[in-house]
């Protein structure tokens, strides 16, 4: 058999099932990404149409809804009920999706970029540099995720960026890490040997070669990231330490915290919006579980 | 022989590691330093600005030395840290060792109850989960650690509080002993359970013990989503594993297979998610202390947080990462201990 022909038969074997068209066949057979992938379906509709689908203003009070004492529940009226200061709770839901979307997107964002740069950076080049960048990281994930984001905000004031810098920054060193065991796994491969024995420059090899190798486990790691940094966000909005107005703002987190004293007389303050950052974070987490178990190499063709 | 070598690679091992840690903690420290002194202004500033005359504040900035180069304050941060002194608190001159002395007792019993149940839950749902792989039980195991993981736990919380305290009344809501008892209990150690067990007092015991349970059992059942998955894909791989059908294939019972051959195998890697897991478990006490009412440091650090004290902000963060640190030193001397193939 010639060159050719052996070529032939290997492109005819690998053209029918791509990696991403192969993964994304087994991610839809699996009944826990189908429903991680709706519950984000909602959160990501509720988001981004928050303002056609809200039946009320999100900050618009109406204290009269409590004169009576807290809270009416759920009406034909009121979707979810009203909360303490007599806003629609179906609406700050709707919006706060928004908040969450936008601060998670945007700080797993920074995170990974940050990260893989150093990640990229320290597995590259080795020795000193990946010494001392890789120790930064230990002591970063040293750091309570939340303690960090905390610490972060605390220096940095409240308000919404810097949350997303807060959040996106505790999310470092887990892409820093990740990438640079990719990279360290993949610099005497056989492909990169090949690159750099016909003279490819070095930072080509890694942004044309080996980043792309390490794609998927950044993907699948992107997607839990998601639902950590909504997490987080909850948890500082929780605390009142986010946002520079935490009254005012939907934020789901914020949205419990005050709301442990009516637990007896309007549980559905608490259940609601909690059960909306589950879903959420549920959502991404079954996603992030799909893919690993469809882009992992070592359960291919089983 | 074999066991001279053993122990002297065994310490080897533990000076290399001790040695690693050093440069860990001076990073942290700088880390720290840099982070909290990024904010404009000093800490003075921060938490008096606008509540003191302009002279006032500057008499105070001078004393507190931040009209000093930022070179000489941390070189002064980094020797204060090592004769253990974190700074005192702006707003009520309180030592931040203090904070730690005086609070950190509710925090450790929180934690180490929460562990306890984290390992509990755990450990049980994980084993039963792999050994019984793809029954009911297992899926119910698994579909009970995902959503689990997935609770923030202020939301938990506030379950447990709503189901267990107001509609069951099983449990107190919040705080960390009654009235009365907070009263008549003498407590040396701050830790209450140990204090009403050396005090005799029962019937403050099982009040200390009731507040307790829901706000460990909250922190230690999120925690404890990671460790069902862990030890479950544990138990599989074992169970995989040649020496299980040598032991089978022997006429070894079922039971014994399962309990001195696969169980105890797929426990090993748990001490060292355990020493991942203090980080998690010290973020998270701080938000359960907070739906609690619980009084530890992570209560101290919002209240002083809303304050804008840096100085305490600064020293608290300081001692959790040290926690983390230390723990995470303590673990892989463990491992090394059990698990010889650690130490190359």
């Amino acid at each position: 058999m010639s060159v050719a022909q052996a070529e032939a038969t290997e492109v005819a074997l690998e053209a029918p099932s791509g990696l991403w068209r192969d993964a994304w066949y087994r991610l839809i057979r699996n009944p826990g990404a189908i429903v991680g992938l709706l519950f984000v379906l909602v959160f990501v509709v509720a988001a981004i149409f928050a303002p056609l689908l809200a039946t009320h203003d999100p900050v618009e009070q109406n204290l009269l809804l409590i004169a009576n004492g807290c809270c009416p529940g759920p009406s034909a009226e009121h979707y979810f009920g009203v909360d303490l200061l007599g806003r629609d709770l179906f609406t700050r839901i709707l919006y706060g999706a928004r908040y969450s979307l936008l601060i998670g997107i945007v700080s797993v964002a920074i995170g990974l970029s940050i990260g893989l740069v150093l990640g990229a950076i320290a597995g590259y080049v080795g020795g000193f540099v990946d010494s001392a960048i890789m120790r930064v990281m230990d002591v970063m994930l040293a750091i309570p995720g939340l303690l960090l984001a905390i610490g972060i905000v605390a220096a940095l004031g409240p308000g919404l960026r810097n949350v997303m810098i807060a959040v996106g920054l505790a999310n470092v060193p887990i892409f820093a890490r990740l990438l640079r065991g990719s990279v360290l796994a993949q610099r005497e491969a056989d492909f990169v040997l090949a690159a750099r024995s016909v003279g490819i420059k070095r930072p080509q090899i890694l942004f044309s070669h080996i980043i792309p190798n390490s794609i998927s486990p950044v993907i699948v790691q992107g997607t839990l990231a998601m639902a950590t940094a909504i997490i987080d966000v909850a948890g500082l909005g929780f605390l009142g330490i986010g946002l520079e107005d935490p009254d005012e703002t939907p934020e789901w987190g914020s949205m419990l915290t005050e709301v442990n004293e009516y637990l007896q007389v309007a549980p559905f303050l608490a259940l609601i919006p909690g059960t909306a950052i589950v879903i959420s974070v549920l959502g991404f987490n079954l996603i992030g579980d799909g893919l690993r178990e469809a882009l992992d190499p070592k359960l291919r063709g089983r | 022989m074999a066991g001279g070598q053993q122990t002297t690679s065994l310490r080897t091992y533990a000076l290399t590691r001790l040695g690693l840690a050093l440069p860990m903690v001076l990073i942290l420290l700088t880390m720290v330093f840099l982070l909290l002194r990024v904010a404009p202004g000093d800490p003075i500033t921060a938490a008096l600005g606008g509540r003191l005359p302009p002279e006032q504040l500057e008499e105070r900035r001078e004393a507190a030395g931040y009209n000093r180069s930022l070179a000489v304050q941390y070189l002064e941060y980094l020797g204060n840290v090592a004769t253990l002194d974190f700074g005192e608190t702006i707003v009520d001159n309180r030592p931040v060792t203090r904070v730690i002395t005086q609070n950190g007792a509710a925090t450790l019993e929180l934690t180490v109850v929460a562990l306890f149940v984290a390992l509990l839950v755990g450990i049980g749902v994980g084993l039963v989960s792999g050994r019984y792989r793809d029954t009911p039980v297992d899926v119910a195991g698994r579909l009970f650690g995902i959503l689990i993981y997935a609770a923030p736990v202020f939301f938990l919380g506030f379950l447990a509080q709503l189901v267990f305290a107001q509609w069951l009344g099983w449990f107190p809501t919040s705080g960390r002993a009654s009235p009365v008892t907070s009263y008549d209990l003498d407590t040396p150690t701050n830790l209450f359970l140990v204090d009403s067990l050396i005090a005799l007092d029962f019937s403050a015991f099982s009040d200390v013990l009731s507040h307790l349970v829901l706000p460990a059992v909250t922190l230690g059942l999120v925690t404890g989503g990671v460790f069902i998955r862990l030890i479950r894909v544990n138990v599989l791989q074992t169970l995989q594993g040649d020496y299980i059908e040598a032991a089978r294939a022997r006429g070894l019972s079922e039971r014994t297979v399962m309990w001195h051959h696969a169980f105890r195998n797929a426990l090993v890697p748990v001490i060292t998610v355990v020493g991942l897991q203090v980080a998690l478990l010290l973020g998270g006490a701080v938000l359960t202390e907070q739906t609690f009412n619980w009084p530890g440091i992570g209560s101290e650090l919002i209240r002083y947080l809303n304050n804008r004290d840096y100085i305490a902000i600064q020293g608290i963060i300081t001692f959790f990462a040290l926690v983390v640190v230390i723990v995470s030193l303590l673990i892989d001397l463990l491992n090394a201990w059990v698990d010889p193939r650690v130490r190359y």
